[in-house]
């Protein structure tokens, strides 16, 4: 089957202008060389520090922003250079469902007008009010609150009408911008129950992007990992978790706090130095490098790094496991690295 | 149990707000300790009473709009009733304090390493070029790169993991013996957040000081705390050393809380979220503030406030079922967790 969203060699820079003339001074690299496809009916999930270019591939993808260089095929049309009148009808296609639900709701308006929007934008004939009232329903709002305002619904709720918004023109892609982030514990799991089984009647597929990694594991069939622009490593969930390959993603997962240390901080862990760099003047070769503890390891001195981990940009592909990763020396499954993330399965 | 001397003794903490709505009852009867040389995590979602807990600690609160009442000892006095004057020689110095967004907290227009001068000759009469030295040293040892260079820098020119490194410098610069941290990684990237932590750990083992923390991420304290409350509604609903709370949690709530959260290393086919959402804080519900959400809940729970009673070895919690009951239920509970475990 042909996959629902293919994505070649995306890149997006934005330019810095300084001084009088506003001259470009340099880009930022926000998107570099991204490959990537979402199946009919899976959840794709990216996850990646802040910055690291997520949120900027998803509006991509929605022609939010326009591409620099690379192609979108949705449905295997080419949609990279569509104008604004082009896209209209495809719209409809192509839903997102914010992270803020407070700034993504306009006050002044009641749920009705919300979730009824894009029935009036796209000219749908019939009731209105009777099709926003099943949406709610469908949501788990109260169907007789059509008439009120966001702020009378906690945050929990106003995503509930985020997501019923998204849903209102039967879309076939979703794209999820941290949908729970700015949500309590207590209500995250409420919505991606409600995310999950709106997939499920509805043969929805999502992009998922989060930065908790707990959240994407929970979502995703499959999931891709950035770092500076660049997608690292991308295989299914329970390989890119159970088995990672890239040094980055060892490190992200065993930075997630899960409270098997004891409350002594013991557990091994992956302590990256340093921070992230600029997407101004990324590293060249793997952006990685910098901060990779394998690269390290291979030379055997903490001041070092091979050669062509610093000169050339390593291409992802297949290296022993499932997935792929963009990495010269990718973790072996008796890598002291992977062994630090693999935990045996709690609770069986 | 941490056996270090008790530094914090909180009793009948209240604090109520009277607005133009009715009384917001952000913080009811709360007790508890703080030792040397222990993490004292406070784990709450928002509303329910941490950071205002905090704030009602230090004197940050305006006492004529926050109506506070109980006690809040500190070697023997009272943080509550003391002279403004005293409790700011106090606070800063003795009891430090770190918040979750390190960018407000520097001045942009002031260099870091003057902002540290500073933090130290409010407190201390030393020379500007001794305090100088100490400042570079402090940030030196909360792992901040070249210290003597980066001491000239603005805070624009430090990453936001080592902003809240030279937070963490500021709190240490006069050897407090109590750190207060609202919320210090929320702020940060996870990997970031891995380095603060480890770092905070460090500082309290190396300064033999106890660390209050203060956040929404039970996966946070779970790591660094060793002992743990539960708040909920401004009230605390558990409390106990962390692997009682986690391991053999005893409040409905924490159960609530715990399967509610997806996790890196399993998956499971279903989450189990709590039904509804938290209360407002000016119509909390009678009886139990949990009882609406309450799958367990059964007689008296709408009607009498259970008491927040130690069930042995230092781990209490406020709910009305029987020891017996609870251990059955979280046994069922958890057999359904493992099966939806896939």
């Amino acid at each position: 089957m042909e996959p629902l969203v293919e994505v070649e060699g995306l890149t997006k820079r934005f330019p810095i202008h300084r001084g009088l003339l506003q001259r470009t001074v340099g880009h930022v690299h926000a998107v570099e060389d991204v490959t990537f496809s979402i199946r009919r009916g899976e959840t794709l999930g990216l996850v990646g520090e802040s910055g690291c270019g997520k949120s900027t591939t998803a509006r991509l993808i929605l022609k939010l922003l326009e591409a620099t260089e690379g192609t979108i095929r949705f449905e295997g049309r080419d949609i990279t250079r569509l104008s604004a009148r082009e896209m209209r009808p495809l719209r409809r296609e192509l839903q997102m469902v914010f992270q803020d639900p407070y700034s993504s709701l306009n006050p002044r308006q009641t749920v009705g007008q919300i979730v009824g929007t894009p029935f009036a934008i796209h000219g749908i004939e019939g009731s209105t009010r009777s099709k926003v009232q099943d949406l709610m329903e469908r949501v788990g709002l109260n169907p007789e609150h059509y008439n009120r305002y966001p702020h009378e619904f906690s945050g929990g709720q106003r995503q509930r009408i985020g997501v019923a918004r998204a849903l209102a023109l039967s879309p076939k892609l979703i794209v999820c911008d941290e949908p729970v982030s700015a949500l309590d514990v207590s209500i995250q799991a409420q919505i991606l129950n409600l995310l999950l089984s709106l997939q499920h009647d509805f043969a929805l597929t999502y992009l998922f992007i989060s930065h908790d990694l707990g959240v994407v594991r929970h979502v995703s069939d499959r999931i891709a990992v950035m770092y500076l622009g660049r997608i690292v490593e991308i295989g299914d969930a329970g390989d890119v978790y159970g088995v990672p390959k890239h040094p980055y993603t060892a490190a992200l997962l065993s930075a997630v706090p899960t409270g098997e240390a004891g409350g002594e901080m013991k557990r091994e862990r992956i302590i990256l130095s340093g921070d992230v760099p600029s997407p101004v003047d990324p590293p060249p070769g793997c952006a990685f490098h910098p901060r990779c503890p394998k690269a390290r390891l291979v030379t055997g001195s903490p001041d070092e790094v091979p050669e062509n981990c610093r000169t050339e940009i390593p291409p992802l592909r297949n290296s022993g496991g499932r997935q792929q990763a963009a990495c010269w020396y990718p973790l072996r499954p008796d890598d002291e690295l992977q062994r630090v993330v693999s935990h045996e399965p709690r609770g069986s | 149990m941490p056996d270090g001397e008790v530094l914090l003794d909180v009793s009948g903490l209240s604090v109520r707000f009277p607005t133009s709505d009715g009384v917001v009852n952000a913080v009811d009867d709360l007790s508890f300790q703080v030792r040397r040389g222990e993490t004292f995590g406070i784990v709450g979602e928002s509303g329910s009473g941490k950071s205002v807990t905090n704030l009602a600690l230090l004197g940050l609160l305006n006492r004529r709009a926050a109506n506070i009442e109980g006690t809040a000892l500190f070697k023997g006095r009272d943080l509550l009733t003391m002279p403004p004057g005293e409790l700011r020689r106090i606070r800063g110095k003795e009891i430090a304090m770190i918040f979750q967004d390190p960018f407000a907290c520097l001045h942009p227009m002031y260099r870091v390493g003057d902002q540290l001068v500073e933090a130290i000759r409010a407190h201390e009469r030393v020379p500007r070029r001794q305090a100088a030295e100490r400042a570079i040293e402090v940030l030196a040892a909360v792992g901040i790169p070249k210290p003597r260079e980066r001491f000239r820098d603005y805070p624009h020119q430090y990453s936001g993991g080592m902003r809240q490194r030279a937070m963490i410098a500021m709190a240490l610069l006069l050897n407090p013996d109590v750190l207060i941290a609202d919320e210090p990684t929320t702020a940060l990237d996870v990997t970031v957040q891995a380095q603060i932590l480890e770092l905070i750990d460090r500082v309290k083992k190396e300064f033999d000081i106890a660390v209050v923390l203060i956040t929404h991420d039970l996966g946070v304290v779970a790591e660094v705390a060793q002992t743990v409350m539960v708040m909920y509604a401004g009230r605390a609903m558990e409390q106990g050393p962390r692997q009682q709370v986690f391991g053999k949690p005893l409040h409905p709530y924490t159960w609530g809380l715990l399967e509610s959260i997806p996790h890196v290393d399993q998956k499971v086919s279903r989450l189990v979220p709590i039904e509804g959402a938290p209360p407002s804080l000016i119509f909390v519900p009678p009886g139990c503030p949990f009882h609406p959400r309450c799958p367990h809940r059964f007689g008296p729970c709408d009607q009498k406030r259970p008491e927040f009673r130690d069930r042995g070895g230092g781990h209490a919690e406020a709910c009305h079922l029987s020891a017996d009951e609870k251990r059955t239920l979280w046994a069922e509970r958890q057999e359904r967790f493992t099966r939806a475990a896939v």
